[in-house]
This record gives structure tokens, C-alpha cells and sequence, in this order.
């Protein structure tokens, strides 16, 4: 552990050591600093990067050993783990709020891809650190920068965040993954008339409630739309949160409604109508937990509660 | 031989950091998975967009008689109604961006917490086309198709000569009758059968399926494929049980496959696990 060793031990050249590692530890903080400022890296990061992209240092990779294999057969070298953090505070807003600190991220993650001279980043996960720190967040990508062997480096790598295995069948079947875009959407409704839910123990769609939540979720799309035209053509494999809420009024204050919904997904730049390349073969696979000789007729609509399916972003 | 010959050029061109410029067909969005999306589109499909439809009610209230088996039919109704018109919004919407049909759907049921006499009833699929400009591929009356099928089994169905027409469904909720203290006195220690129980399941749950046939009748369906019967409650009284059957409703393409021009699958034993 030579990283860890402690130095000389005796008394005046100890101080002396860790008044050093003291004032490195400060200089590591304020190079953070000034370069979140700028909307760059730091000078060490780089430096790590740039030695991972001339291949001076052993490359680092999330990918598993079937990974690695498909992907050194089509040419793809890892080369480094690159890595985002964001910590943002939403103030007026917890929905706009996620959609800046995911963006922003991403933002820093195409950065480190930049440095290291990749062409794409893959297996890209999205992560949260647990903090009770009031309404914050943290927003973390992580993922591992590639390039191909034929290829010079990207200006503009490009984000994936499917594992190298389906990375290689997508490019086979021409689609790009290229990002992740998020689309945010919230709003109030205030209740004047005190009827938004309904009147008591009579069957009634909610109509004014229903195309409130369903105008909500609609923007998000078109939000979700707006941001992956920036990237590509097309939005694969989202994730989506929404929330209705209602709160409770004061004496002179109506009750009020607010509606809240965010979608998450990947980028995706395809050729339209181009059939894909690879033949498939229908194939029962005998395995007992996946045979569907044991889960058949299972369909993925249920008439259950989804509330406790649905997960927070 | 490299393998890099394999990936279409304008794949290695983005990958190089050039941008095509504009995307005339517009932007798609889809919960599809990477694996249902190649398939779709090997079945010669396109996403064209996400399609929701929402629908928010108030149900009813009804009391069920104490020791009677019976229909609620307002919650029948109302759980009914309100899916309908979560289905049928989400149908319009596919229709307005031009879909032919719509796969991948799920039908949820949310509570909302301030009414538990308020649910949301949310239908959720992803819009496709033809890619090559068939009209034909369309549900009843010329409306967009449904499916609850997803990406993959969209692909086997169509391998297997079928098309989906219409997702259709049918509910019922039922009262089960609580069984008087006389009668459970009598039968305290012993081995039987609770007929009136057994009687109560079986009925609701055949009043939902055949609701549900019913539907498949009036789309003109050869039948009715992943049939799904499952039980639930909402927030009512412990003897009130909702059945809700639900599965989709297809057709031959032209005329029937003959079954021995469908390919067998091959079974495989997977040594990667």
C-alpha cells in the first residue's frame, strides 16, 4: 500500500510531511473548485486522462470479461472509467431541479470522454449518492470510455448507457446510442370550486384532474423531445416518476393540486426504416428460472396497484 | 477481416464526432428496451412516439349485503369505465401522430393518497408504423391495433401469422358473502368444501372472462392471446374482490399459416448461466 505509507517518523521531518500533505489536500480542493468554475477539469484529472488515452498507464474498465471479449473482437479498446458528480440544490423546484443536475452531468462526463480522447462512452450508469442534505442531490454518471481501433479521437463522443455487449449489436444494426435526455414538467391547479375530486359516493371521471396530470405528462415528453434533438433521433428504454399531490388549503386558500413528472432515457441517432442485419432464431431456453415452458402467458400489463413498483429517479 | 467493416458507415461517422445535421422523420420517444426495439423494427416497424392516456375517477360507493354473493356492479363499472377511457385517450393520441398501432401497453391502477374513493386508471404504450407504408396493419374500424405483447413477443406473433387487433378485457367486482355464525358453528373441526366461497371466485372470475370474450367477438377476433386473470382490491372492504381479465385480441394476417411453414423453435440450454 505505497500510497498510504506514512513517511519519515520522526518527529520535526513528520510535521513537516503532513503540513505537506496538508497543503496538497488544499491545492487538490481549490483546483476543484476553480475548474467547476470554469466548466472544466482539473489539471490532474486531465493529466490521468490524457495518460489513459496515449495508453502510458493500464486502462480501467467496467466491463465483464464477455464484454471485453465482443468488444476487442470489433475493434473497441477500453481506455479509462470516466465518472460525473453534480450535488444541486433544488430550490423553487424539485422537477426542474433533476432535469439540471442530470444535464449538468452530463455535461462533465462528455468532458472526461473529450480528454481521454474516446469515442464513446459505454455502460453508463446513472447513480445517487444517499445524503440527508436538505433539497439536495447528488447526480453521478459513471461509465467506461472507449475508442475504436480504426478511428481518431472524437470531438464529440458519444454517451451510451447500454453495456458494451449491446453497444456492439446496436452500431451492427446502425443505430447510435448518443446520450441521455430528461424532460421535466410540473404545475398547480388550484381547486376554486372545492369539486376537483368528485362528489361523494357517485361514479365520475375527473375530468378537469385528468387533463391537468395529462397536460403535465405531456410536456414532460415534449421537454423529454426537445432535449434529445439536441442529440440524436430518438428516445429509447425511459424511465419516467410522476406525482400528483394535493394540498390541503387554509381558510381563505382553495385546496391545491400540483402535478409533477420526469422522464429519463437514451439517446438514440438512427437511419429510419432500415431493417436490422442479424438473423434471429426462435429458441426455447431450457434454463429453469427462464424457460417459459414455467412463466407462460405472463404479459407485462397488470390491473394491480403500481404504486409501490414505481421508483424515484 | 476487422469487424469495424460490419458497423454501417453513418454509425462510424457519428463515432468520428460528426453530426448529421436535422432529423427530417422527427424524434421518436419509447420505453422500449434495446432488445424490443431491434425486434419492432425487425418485424419491419418503426416507433414513432409514447402514447398515455390518463383517466382520473371517483368511484361510486356501494354496500354489499352481508351474507349475499354479489355483483357490485357500480365498482364494476366504474373500474371498467374508467380504463376505457384511459385506453381510448391513449388510442386518440396514437392516432393523432399517425401510429398504426400501438405495442408494449400497460394498463396501471394508482391509488391517490388524499381520496381513497379516487384512483388513476393509466394506459401506456409505444406509438409504431409500418415501415413500409401498409395500411392494412390497423385494429377494428380502422382505429390503431393495441397490444399488451411486448417488443419481442409483438415479433413471434407476427412470426406465427398473426396480427394483433384490439386489447381487450373485462372486469367484475364481487362481493363474497360472509358466512353466518350459525353455519361456521357447524362446521367447526370438520374437512369441507365452503361451497358459497368457491361459488363466489368462480363466478366473478367467469363473469370477467366472459366480458372479456365478449369484447374479442366485437373486434372480430380469432382469439385471444396471453390471457391474464388476476384478483384485486382497492382499498374497499376485505370481502370485496375485483377479477380483471385481460389479453390481446388477434387475427390471421390473410389467411391462416399452415403450421408446418412456421419454423420450430430451437431448444437451447444456455451454458452462461
Amino acid at each position: 500500500m505505497s500510497w498510504f505509507s506514512k513517511g519519515p517518523n520522526d518527529g520535526g521531518a513528520a510535521k513537516a510531511a503532513a503540513r505537506e500533505r496538508a497543503a496538497a489536500a488544499d491545492a487538490r480542493g481549490a483546483a476543484w473548485e476553480a475548474a467547476l468554475d470554469r466548466n472544466d477539469l482539473p489539471a490532474f484529472v486531465k493529466q490521468r486522462l490524457n495518460e489513459a488515452s496515449a495508453g502510458t498507464v493500464p486502462w480501467l474498465s467496467t466491463m465483464t470479461p464477455a464484454e471485453l471479449l465482443l468488444a476487442r473482437s470489433h475493434g473497441v479498446r477500453p481506455l479509462a472509467t470516466v465518472t460525473a458528480t453534480c450535488w444541486y440544490q433544488y430550490g423553487f423546484s424539485w422537477t426542474q431541479g433533476h432535469a439540471a443536475g442530470w444535464r449538468t452531468a452530463l455535461e462533465r462526463l462528455r468532458q472526461e470522454a473529450i480528454a481521454c480522447g474516446a469515442n464513446a462512452v459505454v455502460d453508463v450508469k446513472m447513480r445517487t449518492v444517499r445524503l440527508e442534505a436538505g433539497a439536495s442531490m447528488d447526480y453521478t454518471l459513471v461509465g467506461t470510455a472507449v475508442r475504436f481501433e480504426r478511428l481518431g479521437p472524437s470531438t464529440d463522443p458519444v454517451i451510451a448507457t447500454v453495456p458494451a455487449l449491446e453497444f456492439v449489436r446496436l452500431l451492427e444494426a446502425g443505430v447510435v446510442p448518443t446520450g441521455l435526455a430528461v424532460g421535466a414538467c410540473y404545475e398547480w391547479l388550484p381547486d376554486y370550486n372545492g369539486n376537483l375530486s368528485g362528489y361523494f359516493g357517485v361514479n365520475q371521471p375527473l375530468n378537469t384532474l385528468s387533463g391537468f396530470w395529462e397536460r403535465i405528462r405531456r410536456m414532460a415528453h415534449a421537454d423529454l423531445r426537445e432535449d434529445a434533438g439536441r442529440q440524436g433521433n430518438g428516445v429509447l428504454a425511459h424511465t419516467h416518476f410522476g406525482q400528483l399531490i394535493m394540498q390541503e388549503g387554509g381558510e381563505r386558500q382553495p385546496n391545491q393540486y400540483l402535478g409533477r413528472h420526469i422522464v429519463i432515457g437514451t439517446v438514440v441517432q438512427v437511419e429510419r426504416g432500415q431493417g436490422v442485419p442479424h438473423g434471429i432464431r426462435s429458441v426455447v431456453d431450457m434454463r429453469d428460472e427462464l424457460s417459459p415452458l414455467a412463466n407462460s402467458g405472463r404479459s407485462r400489463s397488470s390491473g394491480a396497484m403500481a404504486s409501490e413498483r414505481e421508483g424515484a429517479i | 477481416m476487422s469487424a469495424t467493416n460490419d458497423i454501417p458507415a453513418h454509425a462510424l461517422e457519428r463515432l468520428k464526432g460528426l453530426r448529421s445535421q436535422g432529423h427530417p422523420g422527427g424524434i421518436f420517444t419509447s420505453d422500449f428496451s434495446v432488445n424490443e426495439f431491434l425486434l419492432v423494427r425487425k418485424a419491419g416497424f418503426e416507433p414513432v412516439g409514447l402514447c398515455v392516456g390518463s383517466c382520473i375517477y371517483h368511484v361510486g360507493i356501494q354496500y354489499g349485503s352481508w351474507s349475499k354473493n354479489q355483483e357490485m356492479d357500480v365498482l364494476s363499472q366504474a373500474m371498467y369505465h374508467a380504463r376505457e377511457l384511459a385506453m381510448s385517450r391513449m388510442r386518440e393520441e396514437a392516432a393523432d401522430m399517425g401510429a398504426d398501432g400501438v405495442v408494449g401497453v400497460r394498463l396501471e391502477v394508482k391509488r391517490l393518497e388524499w381520496d381513497a374513493n379516487v384512483l388513476e386508471f393509466l394506459a401506456i404504450g409505444t406509438g409504431v408504423v409500418h415501415a413500409a407504408g401498409h395500411t392494412t396493419f390497423k385494429g377494428p374500424k380502422g382505429q390503431p391495433f393495441t397490444s399488451d405483447l411486448s417488443g419481442q413477443d409483438f415479433w413471434t406473433l407476427l412470426q406465427a401469422g398473426y396480427r394483433p387487433l384490439e386489447m381487450v378485457m373485462g372486469s367484475c367486482v364481487y362481493h363474497v358473502a360472509h358466512r353466518s355464525m350459525f353455519k361456521a358453528m357447524g362446521t367447526v373441526g370438520q374437512n369441507v368444501e365452503l361451497t358459497n366461497f368457491s361459488q363466489a371466485l368462480y363466478d366473478a372470475r367467469e363473469i370477467a372472462m366472459e366480458r372479456m370474450q365478449a369484447e374479442a367477438i366485437e373486434a372480430g377476433a380469432e382469439g385471444v392471446v396471453g390471457v391474464d386473470l388476476h384478483e384485486g382490491s382497492h382499498s374497499w372492504q376485505p370481502h370485496i374482490i375485483e377479477f380483471f381479465a385481460v389479453g390481446t385480441a388477434v387475427m390471421p394476417i390473410t389467411t391462416e399459416k399452415d403450421a408446418s411453414v412456421i419454423p420450430d423453435p430451437q431448444l437451447v440450454l444456455s451454458v452462461n448461466s
